[in-house]
């Protein structure tokens, strides 16, 4: 029997993280995709021979809970068929994957001959195969319309490089950049592999597989702790999903029943509306993660981010709901319902938790841009990032944070730098400012939302559109206003006006049209009354609100 | 005789280091006077004056340099006291500055809150200017609206203005006509232009560092006069220099104008300093750690040079000048020991500062700090704490960390005080990791050297942690900044931003860049009594990959710049960037773009001969350095164990010492545990090695800079 040594507990934890955290520095320094490199759209984890995790770094939260589920199945996939040597890939969504896009690299850890661990990377590539480049097909209906499935398979067996698996993969994907991404997950799996191999080697296994147990308990603990702390009750919340991308007109509902009962809480999400026939749906997995980031930002944020952090949380998401679609159908778009599922779980838990939850965070509206660059005559790709972010919900005691961008990321994604990004594209920027009146009023405002004016340039360009929060302005709470909608639209240089539909794709745009955005703000918390003067006084002074706004809504005299 | 002194102004005391040219030098402290810190720097003086026995007047006289590192910009920064400054952009950028790109460091803290922006909105003008992406104006300065915003800016009694305007990187004709346009209309205001200060690409990092030098420079401006007419009233004829962010010194009068290149003027100076006692051992390359009272420093020299990096951010402020690499982490002695809600013991970032300070001080602290470990473990002797100048109170310290920490964890003071130990070693060795790892090196193929008085209390285990072989303790370590700025050289750096591939580069465009920059140098150069065969040019090529978005400083040579050798940089180039990333596109053949061409400009400066400290008589034997013995924590056995206490001051002859021991000098302390040797009278430095990993003593181990393995991906 192992002696508990408290303070090699904290070494272990401190540890775990440092290995993933220098996977993730290793990775943000060799991959070539910008949505990898600069925007973090990644996560690097160490998963002990179970799967539990050990620990997470997430750049963006919305991957806080892609990567266990995944290590499960190739756990019963291989069962004694896992080799020291080994590297395995996997992104079918049908197998527990979160979306086509993110591809994961998983490395079996080995000591003494013993399988103690994986190490393991997830990013979202620039193109994965299926009909459109970079995976947003708005017209999709089916998977094979999105990308090419990858269910767990082999690169390399017992160390040897299995080229003909590589080949038939990379066939499939459009650009030869995806090699060079996915060969730097497998460097940073192999860093995770040393890394954790030297730690259990200095320790023992015995050592660390009862140290690891107890730190999952004192995890447990901790989550139990903050969950106790919530009244026992059901909960219940909802929100709303506009346009499947196939049916105009077209809404769907995400519903939340929270039950807490002492020092575990349940998420069902079974009364949600059924799967759409669009690409408007979610996979269990990117659904849980979306719960999980949600609740997480309700805890104490130094919880360590390990299997002990999710034991006390049940998710309930059936299959054949929009939540979590059923085989063949498309979910690409299931990331971006993150959104709405949290809105469901804060309204439900507002009442239960009212220092803790936030008003409505602005739901992601977005578009990309494919064309001709004329003065370099090259092809360029780009998510206008910059334009897509609006503010964050207000809490007790704070102002929402402004042009912070989806919860998905919760302030992961970077903007374009303006001069590199007129280096890049043909575009001249006319605006990107604040939005004036755009954060809900409250005793405690929301995030301010943003404005973007760019005029194009280059002829033939091509936009997809993909995104929400056009319809229904997102809520405040507690007598906090809600903010602006979030809107796209062109200006061509005839005059001519073009409002493109949330999911959409718009071909030939001419040279000088005019792109305008707003990403609108987020919701206000409280009588916007009761806002302290001063601080009102401030936002006047700073142009984040008008005479009109400062008098009307916050009563200012 | 004459004199050369370097002095460090840090939070709690400024350190003093002179060197005479007859090769004696002294080391010195006194407290700080945070107030006006040019109060403690003149005191010093005086008291330094004292202890030499010589006149005031004499020793000022005697004085020919003080480099000087002031922590005056960085706290302007960090404590928002900065002057009320104003931004005047391009239209329809007005937020630039305070939306940071968007980014929010904290993912699932919803409190945490963005930076005040050093400008705040209603303060941040726009015009309707504009230069595209190619250079072209598309719209011409219009004075009218330039003149309303200057009458704005005199009812608002703005103190500095900051001119960054979109693309002036590529033409600066509109920045700079409304700057001169400015400063006429402005006389009294510090005007501070983006083309002046950073003309390169990236608005963010530009309008940033721009207003950051406009925030801090009227105070920077005012506190050097204030300090130069100090000087003057004592007839000080010496020169005054001041230590830069990247590790070069530069005349008072080049920091008040361009005063964002001294931000980090204090801690530059601790890679300088490493690198001059790495060469001394036969190193090329080193890490150094310097352990204070509430922060960690560490920072690395690779080839004799130190690391620097042109994407600082001073407390989430970005500075995009190049600033020496140092990663801050807070972990130091007055570091607190808490255990969080699920029973883990922490340690830091929270610090008991000077007061109410550690429990030991028995100045009111009540939370067991890192240094009462210490006390605890035996490492640090209750009545020898600087010397004996202070009294540390044992009994208090392990009664109270029994009764908090101890109760809670289940634990004896002891054992409570091993975990703090183990665990804020950890944390520093995270930090070096960052600074090591994540820049692609390995910390195995490093020297390390430390600095602090406490920092050779964990020396070892950090280096236990990170399998490094060898740490040195230099008698001036704790005084460790103050002898690296006298080994400063005047340094200066100038950018511009050629987009082009590598290929289609225009030889004639590219050197007429390099030749401005060039012409500039020198004439700035000599302006400071440097004379031109004493300088030396190193220009850098920023480049990358075409498709890749983030650019590899890339050093190159003034023969291939003038000689055009695009084969030689190329090549240059896939050997760093396979380093750094663990590969290289040779084979492929792909495409190099240029981003960005830099060019330094180094004057060199007359150096010290020596920098051993003040030991005065050296024992003979080992026996008598022997103090005598106590129990200490002995972390390769986790227990404690009897240990031999040496006097460090008198070890200045060749000896070896095996660990278990404790060597202990006025103002630091090194512990050897179990694994480590130390061979004493080397250089005025403890060389300690382990006894595994360097099995034949510290000489036989070297690695040149051309044999440092790339870090395997």
């Amino acid at each position: 029997m192992i002696k508990i040594d408290k303070i090699l507990l904290s070494i272990f934890q401190r540890a775990f993280k440092s290995i993933t955290d220098e996977m993730s520095i290793s990775l943000t320094k060799t991959t070539r995709s910008p949505i990898l490199c600069e925007a973090k759209d990644f996560v690097t984890g160490l998963y002990d021979a179970e799967g539990n995790m050990l620990e997470q770094t997430e750049n963006l939260p919305i991957l806080s809970f892609s990567l266990g589920p995944v290590c499960k199945v190739i756990l019963d996939q291989y069962g004694e068929n896992i080799f020291e040597g080994d590297v395995i890939i996997h992104n079918d969504v049908f197998s527990m994957g979160n979306q086509n896009n993110d591809v994961a690299i998983f490395k079996p850890i080995f000591c003494e001959g013993t399988l103690i661990g994986w190490s393991a990377a997830k990013g979202h590539q620039a193109d994965i195969g299926g009909a459109v480049q970079g995976g947003y097909n708005p017209n999709a209906t089916e998977v094979w319309q999105e990308a090419l499935r990858i269910p767990a398979v082999k690169l390399y067996e017992k160390g040897k490089f299995r080229e003909d698996v590589w080949n038939l993969i990379f066939a499939n994907i459009r650009l030869t950049m995806v090699q060079e991404d996915i060969k730097a997950q497998i460097g940073a799996c192999s860093l995770g592999e040393r890394r954790l191999n030297a730690l259990v080697s200095k320790y023992g296994i015995a050592c660390y597989e009862a140290h690891k147990k107890e730190l999952f308990n004192s995890t447990e603990t901790m989550m139990r702790a903050e969950i106790a702390s919530v009244p026992n009750g059901k909960y219940e919340g909802s929100s709303m999903v506009y346009f499947d991308g196939k049916h105009p007109g077209s809404k769907f509902e995400i519903k939340a029943i929270i039950t807490v009962k002492d020092e575990e809480i349940i998420f069902d999400f079974s009364e949600s509306s059924p799967q759409t026939n669009g690409f408007v749906n979610g996979t269990y997995t990117s659904s849980c993660s979306a719960i999980t980031l949600t609740f997480l930002q309700m805890v104490n944020p130094n919880i360590p981010h390990n299997q002990g952090m999710i034991r006390p949380l049940t998710y309930i998401v059936p299959e054949g709901t929009i939540l979590n679609a059923s085989y063949p159908k498309a979910t690409t778009f299931g990331n971006h319902l993150c959104p709405q599922v949290a809105d469901s779980i804060f309204k439900a838990l507002g009442p239960a938790m009212p220092g803790r939850v936030t008003a409505g965070w602005n739901h992601l509206l977005c578009s990309l841009f494919t064309g001709n660059h004329p003065r370099t005559n090259e092809k360029y790709v780009d998510i206008c990032f910059m334009g897509l972010k609006g503010g964050s919900g207000a809490l007790e005691g704070d102002d929402g944070y402004d042009h912070i961008g989806m919860i998905d990321a919760s302030g992961g994604l970077l903007d374009q730098d303006y001069e590199m990004y007129e280096q890049q594209t043909p575009h001249l920027i006319l605006k990107h400012e604040y939005l004036t009146n755009s954060g809900g009023a409250g005793k405690w405002r929301g995030g301010l939302g943003i404005e973007t004016i760019i005029k194009m340039g280059g002829d033939n360009t091509k936009m997809v559109v993909f995104g929400d929060g056009d319809v229904e302005p997102n809520y405040g709470l507690f007598g906090g206003k809600g903010s602006v909608l979030n809107s796209i639209s062109l200006t061509y240089p005839d005059g001519k006006e073009h409002v493109p539909m949330s999911k959409d794709i718009v071909e030939g745009i001419p040279d000088g049209t005019v792109y305008k955005q707003v990403a609108g703000g987020g919701g206000g918390y409280g009588n916007p009354k009761e806002r302290d003067r001063e601080a009102v006084k401030w936002d006047l002074l700073n142009e984040v609100i008008t005479e009109e706004q400062a008098v009307n809504e916050y009563g200012l005299k | 005789m004459k004199y050369k002194i370097g002095i460090d102004v840090g939070g709690t005391f400024t350190d003093f280091f002179l060197v005479a040219d007859n090769g004696d030098s002294l080391i010195h402290k006194t407290l700080s006077t945070p107030q006006d810190s040019s109060e403690g720097f003149i005191t010093g003086l005086k008291e330094m004056a004292e202890k030499l026995n010589l006149p005031v007047a004499k020793f000022i006289d005697n004085i020919d340099t003080i480099v000087h590192g002031t922590t005056v910009a960085t706290n302007a920064l960090l404590t928002l006291g900065g002057a009320k400054t104003a931004l005047i952009t391009t239209k329809g950028f007005r937020d630039a500055l305070e939306m940071r790109r968007g980014i929010r460091e904290e993912r699932y803290d919803n409190h945490y809150k963005n930076v005040t922006p050093l400008v705040p909105r209603y303060l941040r003008y726009t015009i309707n200017e504009r230069i595209d992406a190619v250079g072209t104006i598309l719209h011409s300065i219009d004075f009218a609206e330039l003149d309303a915003i200057v009458s704005r800016i005199k009812i608002e009694q703005v103190q500095a203005v900051a001119i960054c305007f979109m693309n002036s990187y590529l033409n600066s004709e509109n920045e700079k006509i409304a700057t001169e346009y400015l400063r006429q209309a402005l006389p009294n205001t510090y005007i501070s232009a983006s083309y002046e200060v950073l003309p390169s690409v990236r608005f963010y990092e530009r309008v940033s560092t721009t207003i950051v030098n406009a925030y801090i420079g009227v105070v920077v401006d005012s506190y050097l006069k204030s300090l130069l007419a100090k000087l003057k009233k004592l007839n000080f004829n010496g020169k005054l220099m001041i230590m830069q962010s990247n590790g070069g010194v530069v005349t008072p009068e080049i920091a008040g104008k361009i005063a964002a290149v001294a931000v980090l003027s204090g801690p530059a100076a601790a890679p300088i300093a490493g690198a001059y006692y790495a060469n001394l051992l036969g190193y090329d390359n080193c890490i150094t750690m310097d352990m204070g009272g509430t922060s960690f420093d560490a920072s690395l020299v690779v080839n004799k040079q130190c690391v620097t990096s042109t994407d600082a951010d001073i407390d989430r402020y970005r500075v995009a000048l190049p600033t020496l690499d140092i990663i801050t982490i807070g972990a130091g002695g007055g570091s607190i020991g808490w255990v969080d809600n699920g029973g883990l013991l922490q340690m830091g970032p929270k610090s008991a500062g000077s007061l109410p300070g550690p429990i030991s001080y028995h100045r009111g602290g009540e939370k067991p700090t890192c240094t009462d470990a210490d006390l605890i473990l035996g490492y640090l002797d209750p009545n020898f704490f600087a010397g004996g100048k202070y009294k540390l109170n044992k009994e208090k310290t392990v009664e109270v960390t029994a009764k908090g920490l101890g109760k809670n964890l289940g634990l004896s003071a002891t054992e409570v005080a091993a975990g703090m130990y183990r665990v804020i070693n950890m944390n520093m060795a995270q930090g070096v990791r960052q600074v090591s790892v994540e820049r692609g090196y390995d910390p195995r193929e490093f020297l390390m050297i430390c600095a602090g008085g406490a920092g050779s209390i964990h020396a070892g285990e950090i280096c236990r942690e990170l399998e490094i072989p060898m740490f040195v303790v230099p008698s001036v370590a704790p005084i460790f900044c103050a002898a690296g700025m006298l080994l400063g050289d005047l340094k200066h750096d100038y950018v511009r931003s050629y987009m082009a591939k590598l290929s289609g580069l225009d030889k004639v465009a590219f050197l007429k860049l390099y030749d401005e920059m060039k012409a500039e140098s020198i004439k700035t150069l000599v302006a400071e009594g440097i004379t031109e065969d004493k300088i030396q040019f190193i220009p850098s090529l920023d480049l990358r990959y075409v498709g890749q978005y983030h650019e590899v400083p890339l050093e190159v040579s003034m023969d291939d710049v003038y000689g055009f050798n695009l084969e030689a940089i190329k090549n240059a180039f896939h050997k760093e960037h396979s380093r750094q990333f663990g590969y290289d596109l040779k084979v492929e053949g792909t495409e190099l773009e240029v981003i960005n061409i830099r060019f330094r400009a180094v004057g060199i400066t007359e150096k010290p001969h020596s920098l051993s400290g003040n030991i005065t008589k050296g024992a003979n034997t080992l026996q008598e350095a022997l103090k005598g013995r106590r129990m200490a924590y002995v972390p390769e056995k986790n227990e404690m164990q009897e240990v031999p206490v040496y006097d460090g001051d008198i070890l200045n002859s060749n000896f070896k010492i095996n660990g278990p021991a404790i060597i202990e000098q006025v103002n630091t302390t090194v512990f050897l545990g179990e694994s480590y040797n130390c061979e004493t009278g080397i250089g005025g430095a403890f060389i300690v090695y382990n006894k595994i990993l360097m099995p034949d003593g510290f000489k036989k181990f070297k690695v040149s800079s051309s044999e440092l393995k790339k870090q395997e991906m």
